[in-house]
């Protein structure tokens, strides 16, 4: 069952995403995205990292999608159909170099995935070894809590300056011009 | 100069030499500085000839009779060839220089009336000056080269102006003869001028003449490398005195102005010829004077016959002018070198005298005949008649000419040609046998003289004007012109009398110029052909010219112009006809051939390199263009699309970044793991 | 388990990057990039779960959720300036440096 689960969340991951890059409507690419996040976020889930999960949500569809929405809707909507004329096709000419180099990836990737085997890595059968991997009974929210605090306290504050910095800065390159440099 | 004369003799030179150049400087302004058709040029000449002339009297006063004068200067060396320019003054040139002025004189003042409203008016005279001072130059000149330059020269200006009114074709052609019949002549004087330097080394007329050693050689040495020289020097003055075979140059010649046939074509320049046999006397060998004579003869009988039937003016005195000159040929041939002389003078003054006449006629003529608008020659004696009575000056002084070139008593002719013929009955003597033909022929000529120049005149002056009877309504009106036609003839026809030359006028041993030339003096038996002589002519003038004054004015009777002696006669003998068919028509043929063979031959290996080039020239553009430059502009292709090959990537555009980027990582990847 | 979380992250990434590369409007190149961060954050979270004391996986997973956010609120803000500027979005048409 959970077997089965995991397996069409990862196919809904694929094929939403692969619906993101061949839909030529904008909006429905989003709406696909968001889907794609959805699956994601519960891969997560059977990837043992609940509090990432939630995140994943709360920022990517509450956050992010909305953003690219209101982009959307901001621009013109004339540029978008002109855009939208452009090859139907999934594979055309213009986006041969583009798959070549995406397949070319991925043949790499998986090679090399399944070289390495990841399974039987020297640092995972190690901690596997020494108990040191989450359970599916564990609550790792605290722990994270108390690492985030603690370990990783240094990051999180450089991260949370870099993200006001970096929302100060969208908001100031977003605003309407009141005056012409 | 020679700066061993004395100082008047110094004086005397260069009063020759003045002499000399004054026509030319003349010439010259004539030339440059005068406008077209002034008066003044012919003042001008006039003027010129007139001080040439009274240098010339100066000049002969001291010289003549005297021990000759001779003065020097190099001119130019060749290796051991010197070669000196220089004059050398003795009676022959001297003698030369004041006839060629005296005549010169007259010519030109006539000229000036003659030429009057020609539109080449101021050209003429610059001619006329030009030949004057190459004839002047060519008497005094001391060496060969320069005298050939000045024949040349003479030859030239004589071919200027036969051709004066070139509009005409019959006068270009006649210049041309006359030029191309010269040209035969003067390169035998060129080979014979060459010979003689190859025997003597020398150019110098006085060490190769005057000397007495050399001519002493010359006159003893009758060898084949003197021989021919002589040989050379006579077919040079055939060709200049108009002697057969060569003489059909002077009838064409006519065809320049009268005056200039006065002056060149009957007096000075055809003298130049017995000028020539005369300078270079000593050279000629026995066997050269035997052809001379012969030649001289022939050519004086051929062409009284000539004389005899042709019915245009300036013909008849053209062809009474070769057979006087062939007096003088024979004259020299048979020893008579100073009568030669003596009628080379007289007849210089005589015939100049016909020859103006002669203009005096044809001018009014020309007159008559543009004023009626008729279409007829005016040099055509068929066509005068009558005209004693309205031209008197004209008429006497042509009576007085004829009478001097038929030999009649007190005047120059009776001189002059009584001493040709003594002479040459004396040399025949000498000879024996059949050498008597010789003077036997010189006489029939004088009584063939006595026939034409009788029938030139009654038909010319007297009778009745043919014009007249046929049209009788008309009104003639000749007459004789202006001042500048009558006095040059009256004082030509005074000059053709006997005292300008002799004190007795039957003795022509009288005369001052057989005196300054003689060199042999003849007495044997003398006397008996004097009266001979002078009697077969002078009585029989009186029955001959009763002859044809009963044919051409009483018109008693007349000649069958079908018969065969008068064709003959009448067609100048066939000569030039036979000229034309077998030697101008074959070199007209081989010009014809060799002009084909230009073309063809020539021209075409011309063209055919002409076109090589011409087609290299494109091959090479071709491959310039195509193949060189093509090999450049394929260097800039490939650069050039190297270069757009190489932009593309530079393109601004992110995503093709981006995918250069992935594509270097893949190769790294791929270079890393699998090689 | 692990495996197959990678192989999914390699196609998600391999998607991102075809996204990333063909597409001619600047918003779905963005979604392009978010797909290929994912990617990057499933490895993150897949590999965290063998590291239960420090929680170095999903503490950086967090992170690069949170930047990646960031990023994608400035490059939306750049995207707007782009359109205001150009009057277009399309990566291709925008090869100007200065116009």
């Amino acid at each position: 069952m959970e077997q089965i689960v995991f397996f069409v969340l990862g196919f809904v991951v694929l094929a939403s995403a692969l619906t993101v890059a061949a839909s030529k409507n904008l909006v429905r690419s989003i709406f696909m995205f968001f889907v794609t996040l959805f699956a994601l976020a519960g891969l997560y889930v059977f990837a043992l990292a609940d509090f990432v999960a939630i995140t994943q949500v709360v920022i990517y569809v509450g956050g992010v999608l909305v953003l690219m929405l209101f982009a959307f809707m901001l621009t013109n909507k004339e540029v978008l159909n002109n855009l939208q004329q452009g090859s139907k096709r999934f594979i055309s000419l213009q986006k041969l170099p583009a798959l070549l180099v995406a397949v070319l990836f991925l043949l790499i990737l998986v090679n090399a995935i399944i070289k390495a085997q990841p399974d039987n890595l020297a640092w995972i059968q190690a901690s596997a070894q020494s108990g040191n991997v989450i359970s599916p009974t564990d609550n790792m929210v605290p722990n994270i809590g108390i690492s985030l605090m603690t370990r990783y306290l240094l990051p999180f504050e450089a991260v949370s300056i870099f993200l006001m910095m970096a929302l100060i800065g969208a908001a100031h390159l977003a605003r309407k011009e009141e005056h012409k440099f | 100069m020679n700066p061993t004369l004395p100082h008047t003799d110094t004086l005397t030179i260069q009063l020759a030499i003045v002499a000399v150049l004054l026509p030319l400087a003349a010439s010259l302004l004539n030339l440059v500085l005068v406008k077209s058709q002034s008066k003044v040029s012919g003042w001008l000449s006039s003027f010129a000839i007139l001080g040439s002339m009274v240098l010339s009297v100066l000049v002969f006063a001291k010289v003549w009779n005297q021990p000759a004068l001779h003065a020097q200067q190099l001119w130019f060396v060749v290796g051991t060839m010197q070669v000196d320019v220089g004059i050398w003054l003795n009676n022959l040139s001297v003698l030369m220089l004041l006839l060629v002025t005296a005549v010169a004189l007259p010519v030109h003042v006539y000229s000036i009336a003659y030429l009057k409203g020609d539109d080449k008016y101021t050209r003429y005279f610059a001619y006329l000056s030009f030949f004057c001072f190459a004839m002047l130059a060519l008497v005094i000149v001391d060496n060969l080269v320069l005298l050939y330059a000045f024949w040349e020269l003479v030859g030239f200006a004589s071919y200027l102006l036969i051709g004066f009114w070139f509009i005409r074709e019959k006068a270009v052609l006649a210049n041309k003869k006359a030029f191309i019949m010269n040209r035969i002549g003067d390169v035998a004087l060129l080979t014979g001028i060459l010979l003689l330097y190859a025997d003597f080394h020398t150019f110098n007329l006085v060490t190769l003449f005057d000397n007495h050693a050399t001519a002493a050689f010359i006159g003893t040495a009758d060898n084949y490398w003197i021989t021919l020289p002589g040989a050379c020097f006579l077919i040079g003055a055939i060709a200049k005195s108009a002697q057969f075979p060569l003489h059909t140059w002077l009838p064409d010649a006519m065809e320049g102005p009268t005056s200039v046939s006065a002056l060149i074509h009957a007096a000075t320049m055809v003298a130049a010829g017995i000028f020539l046999l005369a300078r270079v006397y000593v050279l000629f060998s026995p066997n050269v004077l035997m052809v001379m004579t012969i030649i001289g003869c022939f050519t004086a009988f051929m062409a009284a016959t000539i004389a005899l039937t042709q019915n245009d003016l300036k013909r008849i005195l053209a062809y009474s002018t070769i057979s006087q000159l062939g007096f003088m040929m024979m004259a020299m041939g048979v020893g008579a070198y100073s009568s030669a002389l003596l009628h080379l003078a007289a007849h210089a003054f005589f015939k100049c005298l016909l020859f103006l006449s002669a203009g005096v006629i044809i001018h009014e003529m020309q007159h008559l005949k543009e004023k009626h608008n008729l279409d007829i020659d005016p040099q055509d004696i068929n066509n005068m008649g009558g005209l004693g009575k309205y031209m008197p000056v004209t008429f006497i002084t042509c009576i007085i000419a004829s009478l001097a070139l038929i030999g009649f008593p007190l005047t120059s002719g009776c001189l002059s040609k009584d001493g040709i013929l003594v002479q040459a009955f004396l040399w025949a003597d000498n000879k024996g046998g059949f050498y008597i033909i010789i003077p036997v022929m010189g006489v029939l000529t004088s009584l063939l003289t006595i026939f034409y120049i009788s029938r030139l005149l009654f038909k010319v002056f007297l009778g009745k004007s043919r014009l007249k009877a046929v049209m009788p309504a008309w009104h003639i009106e000749a007459h004789d012109g202006s001042p500048l036609f009558k006095i040059p003839m009256i004082f030509l026809a005074l000059c053709s009398l006997f005292p300008l030359f002799s004190t007795n006028p039957f003795e022509y041993e009288h005369s001052w110029i057989y005196r300054g030339f003689a060199i042999a003096v003849h007495t044997v038996s003398a006397l008996d052909y004097h009266t001979i002589v002078l009697l077969s002519i002078n009585v029989l003038v009186i029955p001959i010219a009763y002859f044809a004054y009963s044919i051409y004015v009483k018109q008693k009777f007349s000649f069958k112009t079908t018969s065969l002696l008068f064709k003959i006669s009448f067609n100048e003998w066939y000569i030039d006809r036979f000229y034309h068919r077998i030697i101008v028509k074959d070199i007209l043929r081989i010009g014809d051939l060799t002009k084909w063979l230009d073309k063809n031959v020539l021209d075409g290996t011309i063209h055919l390199f002409a076109n090589t080039g011409v087609a290299i020239g494109k091959l090479t553009v071709w491959t310039d263009k195509y193949i060189i430059d093509g090999l450049i502009t394929m260097l800039t292709l490939i650069i050039k699309q190297a270069g757009n090959f190489v932009r593309g990537f530079q393109t601004g555009r992110v995503q093709n970044y981006l995918f250069t980027m992935l594509l270097v990582i893949v190769v790294i990847y791929v270079l890393k793991t699998f090689i | 388990m692990l495996t197959y979380l990678l192989l999914i992250g390699a196609g998600l990434f391999c998607i991102g990057i075809f996204i990333v590369l063909s597409k001619r409007n600047a918003i779905q190149v963005l979604i392009g990039i978010e797909l290929i961060l994912n990617a990057a954050i499933l490895n993150l979270v897949a590999f965290g779960k063998y590291d239960k004391l420090n929680n170095g996986g999903q503490t950086f997973a967090l992170f690069a959720i949170v930047l990646a956010g960031a990023a994608a609120a400035v490059a939306l803000a750049i995207i707007l300036n782009v359109y205001k500027q150009y009057k277009t979005i399309d990566p291709n048409a925008v090869d100007k440096l200065k116009d």
